[in-house]
């Protein structure tokens, strides 16, 4: 009860401020929420480039991701049908993603700058919303000697050449499920004026794969320049791991058909034993009625 | 004189392999996809076609696409066997909670839990008079040697090779042995129709991501498997503004908040993790963190924190 | 003996047609047993919802009631296997009523835990994908077995009988005869079908002993095998059985009574048969005051965190005056008055069996719920009401509708069948009269 002598004048206070609010509203526009859209520019191992917009309205002063509506992504600034890349529907946290596909490629080779807009159009929802972003194409470059040095080198397309590029901030990491795991204690690295940093792998015995193989990434993130880009390597720097799990021993905990053989032989014999009597049984029941046949 | 001689001609035909294998990899641009040991993924088979930094065109199995394409949820059959090669784990760090819930909402919008379920729930804990309150959220601990399994009597709930412990609803009676057994109180039952909107409703069962829930039949967290199957974080993981819980594979020796990616066996080395009511036995795969160093100071406006038992 | 005498006790056991009293009876049960159904039918539609179970609570009365019909259907191995592999002749009258509630018991016990499913239309999931891991399938398993040996230790010594039956062909009606003549026709008492059965009833009382041990052993495992305060005990088989012996010895003295006075069979059950069982009664109330003295005083003195709570809740709390008068009905007044010989009178005797049976179904209802209410983590998270445990009208409808339905089973076999053996009782007075 105690909660509920402050909760009430709060509640009260509340719908108050929200009447006044949504009198203030209906008088400009009826239910309509803005929809705020943001674009980003991704490329995965210098291989898979891909557009990711995220949808999302204030709805009582908090962010509401919103999901399920479509989006159309276009190459340059000019969001004509001609220059339309594709589309692609927000999932359940907002986000939509688009791969940019080979139909782009004059277009993309038209300048070492590129832009891209995502489009919503007008709904009986929102109104409609772009969200534009610019982007240099740049990509990077691992190598790893055997002393467990890695070089990253960060490479911008100048003209129709990639060139060192200084001042790039990036993180070294081993691909991990989830998030990736550092290499070192060092959490990012900036490029020289060679375009490239070098790291060391500190993390001793981590476990590999089964040959003992581990994916090095070096990524850039949110770059206001260049966007996200990455690269992978994969090194045999890890210790050689395979996880032999319970699932196939018989436990009390396994599945059906996989019980412990000290239960089997029990149950089964009990079983077999009890009901071997009452056939038995059954079987004198025969005589019986048989006797007086 | 025999062994030796298949050996070496194995040892030619994999050296021709490797060969082909170099040829096939300049051929095809540069640092091609090879399969990932990081995530064990397969080949599909099916190609898609993608432009290039460079402005050329590659084609990319589809199985390594990141972004993860929307796929099919996977069979029954599957979703019993679960993934080789994994063991995921989660850490609470009980020193970066405060109650904010957010885990709790994105759980139940997730999973689509309706009425007063909850699947995670955060406790007010305080071991002893003296000693100092704090959060304690919980999920399935997906034991290792899960009593709730051992007592099914129809498989409906069972163990993965990647540890998940996870439910039929198509399958289970409802004899609610698995929430007497469960010393967690992880596990919740639909004593009634879900309530779901129609087109949830009507959507097969899916173990993985346990939905629809369906009445007269058990529910719980599911680590859940469908996103974990897609190489992402579960709900609550990245729901948490405080980064308070960590999942990852514990083959792989590390686990993130999303944020922050630790190495596991440091992290549980550093700051003294523990399990729960570790001498029942249970061997769960949730870890905790202890609450020292608190981030937040303990502030509980539902009630005095409740004594904790054991 | 005379066959005037052979007469006389086979006219008195033959089975009567409900007198008045017996139909009030009867129509009072079959509303109980609707009332019941109705309930279930509402639990049908609208899931357990119904009920006052919830996530904690997740077993209530449902569960008591069906640990009280396996404890109560235990007395058929008692009185019958027991006592007769013991060359105890005393006890021959009574064999029939023990079995008849162990039958009856058993099926209600197999009925009312389909109704605590939530699935009751996946039942057939037990057979396609039983594992044999679960105790819940050990259970199904030793029921099944119990039942049948229960119904073949009522079939083998009735055969004899529906003989007799079929001879009084005036004194029943033509659906009744032709039942009679469909399961003892065969019958004709020669000395080869005497020594079968005779054999026959001997392997089914050992075969019984170790099955009905084992048939609530099981159900005391359903609690045993997981961690609960309350539950988590070396002790709990052990201490399941002397209560059911109890129980279901309390149970026959209610029935023998009631048999004897609705069928005017003084003679045949007579005050010595009372005598006997109120000492059989206070011997087993000993032993099982002894067992609850185990369970409950051992843990309490070390008072271990997750104990405390539980324990203190059933000596001093909420708990309290269930638990108290669960010991005092079911163990301490009928001791009281059993050990007096005036107490083993049938009357007072009565009294005590209807005490015992009645504070049994307490003892069960505290054995389920109290223990779910507190668990290793405190109840959290969920709505106040989650933390308390009071069954609907639903519940208790279909728990005495479950009752009821059991007393109309034995209440239906005692009109078609001689609630007390006839030919047994005429072979056991010839002995007697021969010595």
């Amino acid at each position: 009860m105690k909660k509920h002598n402050y909760l009430f004048p709060a509640m009260v206070l509340f719908s108050l401020i929200s009447i006044a609010s949504v009198a203030q509203t209906a008088a400009k526009n009826a239910t309509r929420n803005d929809l705020l859209l943001s674009l980003g520019y991704f490329n995965t191992n210098n291989q898979t480039q891909y557009l990711s917009a995220k949808a999302k309205t204030k709805i009582d002063g908090k962010f509401q991701m919103v999901s399920g509506i479509s989006l159309s992504f276009y190459i340059s600034n000019d969001s004509s049908a001609a220059n339309l890349l594709g589309k692609a529907v927000t999932d359940a946290k907002g986000n939509a993603y688009l791969l940019i596909p080979p139909a782009a490629q004059s277009e993309w080779k038209k300048s070492v700058k590129q832009s891209f807009v995502a489009v919503f159009a007008a709904s009986n929802l929102y109104d409609e919303t772009k969200a534009n972003v610019q982007i240099a194409k740049a990509k990077l470059k691992i190598d790893t000697a055997a002393d467990k040095k890695i070089t990253v080198t960060a490479l911008e397309l100048k003209d129709t050449s990639w060139v060192p590029v200084k001042g790039v901030e990036l993180k070294v990491a081993v691909k991990r499920m989830g998030g990736d795991l550092n290499v070192s204690e060092t959490q990012t690295y900036t490029t020289d004026s060679t375009g490239t940093i070098s790291a060391e792998f500190k993390r001793d015995s981590l476990a590999g794969d089964a040959k003992g193989n581990l994916v090095l990434i070096a990524k850039v993130e949110d770059n206001d320049t260049y966007g996200n880009f990455s690269a992978e390597q994969t090194v045999p720097w890890g210790i050689k791991t395979e996880y032999l799990s319970a699932y196939d021993k018989r436990t009390l905990f396994a599945r059906r058909g996989h019980s412990p053989i000290w239960l089997e032989i029990m149950a089964y014999s009990i079983i077999v034993a009890v009901w071997g009597v009452l056939i038995y049984l059954i079987g004198q029941m025969r005589k019986i009625k048989a006797l007086g046949a | 004189m025999k062994s030796n001689d298949t050996s070496r001609r194995e040892f030619l035909a994999a050296a021709g392999l490797l060969a082909t294998a170099a040829v096939t990899g300049c051929a095809t641009k540069e640092n091609p996809f090879q399969p990932d040991a990081a995530d064990g993924l397969k080949p599909s088979g099916k190609k898609i076609k993608l432009l290039s930094v460079d402005g050329e065109v590659i084609e990319v199995d589809e199985a390594f696409l990141k972004p993860v394409p929307h796929l099919p949820p996977v069979s029954n059959e599957q979703a019993r066997i679960g993934i080789p090669g994994k063991k995921f784990v989660m850490v609470i760090d009980l020193s970066r909670c405060k109650s904010v819930k957010a885990c709790q909402s994105a759980c139940n919008h997730a999973h689509q839990l309706q009425g007063d379920q909850n699947w995670i729930k955060v406790y007010p804990m305080q071991d002893a008079d003296h000693t100092a309150p704090y959060w304690e959220p919980t999920t399935c601990m997906h034991c290792d040697e899960p009593p709730c399994v051992k007592v099914c009597p129809v498989d409906a709930t069972f163990k993965r090779q990647d540890g998940i412990v996870l439910i039929d609803s198509d399958r289970c009676i409802g004899c609610r042995f698995c929430m007497a057994a469960c010393p967690y109180s992880t596990r919740v039952f639909n004593w009634e129709d879900p309530g779901l909107p129609k087109e949830v409703a009507d959507q097969p069962y899916s173990c993985e991501s346990s939905v629809p829930q369906k009445k007269g039949t058990v529910g719980k967290c599911d680590f859940c498997a469908d996103m974990t199957r897609q190489g992402e974080l579960p709900h609550c993981v990245s729901a948490c503004p405080n980064g308070v819980f960590m999942f990852g594979d514990m083959i792989q020796d590390s686990v993130t908040n999303g944020a922050e990616t630790f190495r596991f066996s440091d992290l549980i080395r550093d700051k003294a993790g523990y399990r729960l009511m570790e001498d029942l036995g249970t061997k769960p795969s949730v870890y905790y963190l202890p609450p020292v160093n608190r981030n937040f100071p303990f502030k509980n406006d539902e009630a005095k924190p409740e004594e904790k038992k054991s | 003996m005379d066959t005037l005498a052979k007469q006389q006790i086979t006219e008195d056991l033959l089975p009567q047609k409900f007198g008045k009293q017996g139909q009030i009876w009867v129509a009072f049960l079959s509303v109980l047993c609707l009332v019941g159904f109705i309930a279930y039918c509402r639990q049908l539609s609208k899931g357990l919802v119904v009920t006052g179970m919830r996530d904690y609570v997740s077993w209530g009365i449902y569960i008591s009631n069906f640990v009280f019909f396996v404890a109560i259907s235990l007395v058929g191995s008692l009185i019958t296997a027991v006592l007769r592999l013991t060359d105890v002749h005393w006890s021959t009258p009574l064999t029939r009523i023990a079995e008849i509630i162990a039958v009856s018991a058993v099926t209600f016990a197999s009925i009312i835990i389909i109704v605590d499913m939530g699935r009751p239309d996946r039942f057939y999931n037990l057979f396609i994908h039983g594992r044999l891991q679960s105790p819940i399938v050990w259970d199904v398993i030793v029921i099944t077995t119990y039942f049948f040996i229960s119904l073949l230790l009522l079939y083998f010594p009735l055969l004899p009988d529906l003989q007799i039956l079929l001879k009084y062909k005036e004194k029943t009606n033509k659906y009744l005869y032709k039942l009679y003549t469909f399961l003892g026709s065969f019958w004709k008492n020669t000395p080869g079908q005497i020594s079968i059965s005779n054999k026959a009833v001997n392997i089914l009382c050992i075969t019984i002993i170790p099955v009905a041990f084992s048939i609530h052993t099981v159900t005391s495992w359903l609690f045993a095998t997981t961690y609960r305060p309350g539950w988590d005990s070396t002790n709990f088989g052990a201490y399941f059985i002397s209560g059911a012996f109890l129980v279901g010895a309390g149970g026959v003295v209610v029935a023998m009574y009631v048999f004897r006075t609705h069928y005017k069979l003084e003679k045949y059950i007579t005050d010595d048969h009372f005598d006997k069982m109120g000492k059989v009664l206070v011997m087993l109330a000993l032993l099982y005051l002894y067992f609850n003295v185990n369970e409950f005083l051992v843990p309490a003195f070390k008072m271990k965190k997750p104990e405390e709570e539980h324990l203190l809740g059933l000596f001093t709390g909420e708990f309290a005056p269930v638990f108290w008068f669960a010991i005092t009905t079911a163990m301490i007044i009928p001791i009281l008055i059993l050990i007096f010989k005036k107490g083993r009178k049938p009357k007072p005797a009565f009294v005590a069996g209807l005490l015992v049976v009645i504070g049994s179904w307490f003892k069960r209802y505290l054995i389920v719920t109290p223990t779910l209410l507190h668990p290793f983590l405190p109840i959290h998270d969920v709505p106040a009401s989650y933390h308390h445990y009071f069954p609907t009208w639903e519940e208790w409808s279909i728990a005495i509708g479950s009752l009821a339905g059991a007393l109309l089973i034995i209440t239906f076999f005692a009109r078609i069948f001689p609630i007390i053996p006839i030919q047994e009782t005429i072979t056991e007075t010839e002995e007697h009269e021969k010595a």
